[in-house]
């Protein structure tokens, strides 16, 4: 990528996750900014991607199965007699 | 708070988390399982065949993990430490009742592109590869069309319909906030496998979510 | 070591929305960035990156500590607002903007490039940054990386002029 002065928008969708997790080289990470700054279309991609990441992170997990809970007590207390 | 804060403070907690288990405090065991019972069932069902086997698998795990506590030394995060002991316990387990398709060998496949093709401009254009209409700014949709229980339905149908690989990864990434290395280490995948596999499970993800807010 | 950034209009930055304390009859408050040599850390221009970055407002900033010197950029630990240049407006943005369409058209003209010009006029309404990379990019198509940077060279210089920058 140093050869180019400008990625494109089919580029930048494929690099948006690496951006996102700060895996990108620093020269790789500009020439996203660059883009980003001047094409909207790419800034909203970026903020979709943004919000989807956040809208699963809203979502909650099922509880610990009662049974489970159980066993996993009597077993700490098993331990702690030890 | 910043990412980094957020960090801290979870890493703050389970130290004390830590040190009331060791002193024999219950309710700090309780709260230890259920923070990481859903990463750890979603790990022994990637490796065992049924539910009910991934289940006896977490709560063998939970023993080692009893038994091991007083050497754990905070090299790795609590949760890394934890996972290691629940991915011996299920390849010991699963070494009698194996999957059919070990999680390495699912590498990513070939060409998946993140956006279809034809959603940018040709090769022949002079601003080829750049976008032919720009996709929705979502930063205009009223807050509720993204808080709706419907919205969230999409999503865990979208998660649901990825191939196994993807899924438990996006899984453990975006919905139990694991680190990558985390990651790495309870599914056996170097960290450019594990990537990839985000890469692309939050690409279809985003996509069923787009056809859901734009129609 | 005094240098330049942009902000949104309301005040935060582009890519990390952090809300930067606004200059207000003095300096704005001192930032500090988490340590992180090539990734985090205050990012200001140069003169010669403006065109790069066109934004919505302008500031100059005043940078502390030891400053990392990369090809667009500067990235520094510490930095303050110093007084947003009001020269740096719609008005001003337009003219910008115009003054890079005609050079996008004069470019492809001279080269005999005209496929280029159909994108020219569209993309206008996008404003300075996405015209002043419209311009490069026919330089380049032209006469390649020299001349990207040639044209970028060009805009900046159009900038500090009219803006009583040094």
């Amino acid at each position: 990528m140093a050869d180019h002065e400008h990625i494109s928008c089919q580029e930048v969708v494929e690099l948006v996750n690496d951006y996102l997790d700060q895996t990108l080289e620093p020269d790789e990470t500009s020439l996203f900014e660059q883009h980003i700054n001047f094409c909207d279309g790419c800034d909203w991609y970026l903020n979709q991607m943004r919000t989807t990441i956040s809208t699963m992170g809203r979502i909650t997990e099922d509880e610990v199965p009662p049974e489970t809970r159980d066993k996993l007590l009597s077993a700490f207390r098993e331990w702690k007699r030890t | 708070m910043t990412e980094a804060g957020l960090q801290d403070r979870t890493a703050a907690e389970e130290t004390e988390l830590l040190a009331r288990l060791r002193a024999g405090d219950e309710r700090a065991f309780e709260a230890l399982v259920e923070r990481h019972y859903p990463t750890m069932l979603a790990v022994a069902r990637h490796y065992v065949k049924t539910r009910a086997v991934a289940e006896e698998v977490v709560q063998d795990a939970w023993l080692g993990v009893l038994k091991g506590i007083d050497r754990f030394e905070g090299r790795s995060s609590l949760r890394t430490w934890i996972l290691r002991i629940l991915v011996n316990t299920a390849k010991t387990r699963g070494v009698r009742e194996a999957r059919s398709v070990p999680f390495a060998s699912l590498a990513p496949q070939g060409d998946e592109p993140a956006v279809e093709p034809e959603r940018f401009r040709s090769a022949d254009d002079p601003f080829s590869g750049h976008w032919r209409a720009y996709p929705g700014n979502w930063q205009r949709l009223p807050d509720e069309a993204l808080a709706e229980r419907e919205t969230l339905d999409v999503v865990l149908a979208a998660i649901h319909e990825l191939p196994p690989p993807q899924r438990i990864v996006i899984t453990m990434r975006d919905i139990q906030g694991c680190d990558p290395e985390e990651v790495c280490e309870a599914l056996e995948v170097s960290e450019g496998n594990q990537r990839v596999l985000l890469h692309r499970a939050r690409s279809k993800v985003r996509s069923a979510l787009e056809r859901h807010l734009d129609g | 070591m005094n240098a330049y950034k942009f902000l949104r209009t309301d005040g935060t930055g582009v890519f990390t929305r952090f809300a930067w304390p606004l200059p207000d009859r003095g300096p704005g408050e001192w930032v500090e960035a988490e340590p992180d040599p090539c990734r985090a850390g205050i990012h200001a221009c140069r003169l010669g990156d403006l065109p790069y970055w066109a934004g919505r407002v302008l500031y100059e900033i005043e940078l502390d500590g030891h400053v990392v010197e990369h090809k667009t950029k500067v990235v520094a630990p510490r930095g303050r607002l110093l007084r947003r240049i009001d020269a740096w407006d719609d008005a001003f943005r337009s003219g910008y903007t115009r003054y890079c369409a005609d050079r996008a058209h004069e470019i492809a003209r001279e080269n005999g490039i005209e496929r280029w010009e159909e994108v020219i006029e569209p993309s206008i309404p996008e404003g300075p940054a996405l015209l002043g990379f419209v311009a490069a990019r026919i330089a380049d198509a032209a006469g390649g990386a020299d001349a990207y940077h040639a044209e970028r060279a060009r805009q900046a210089d159009w900038l500090a002029e009219r803006l009583g920058l040094v």
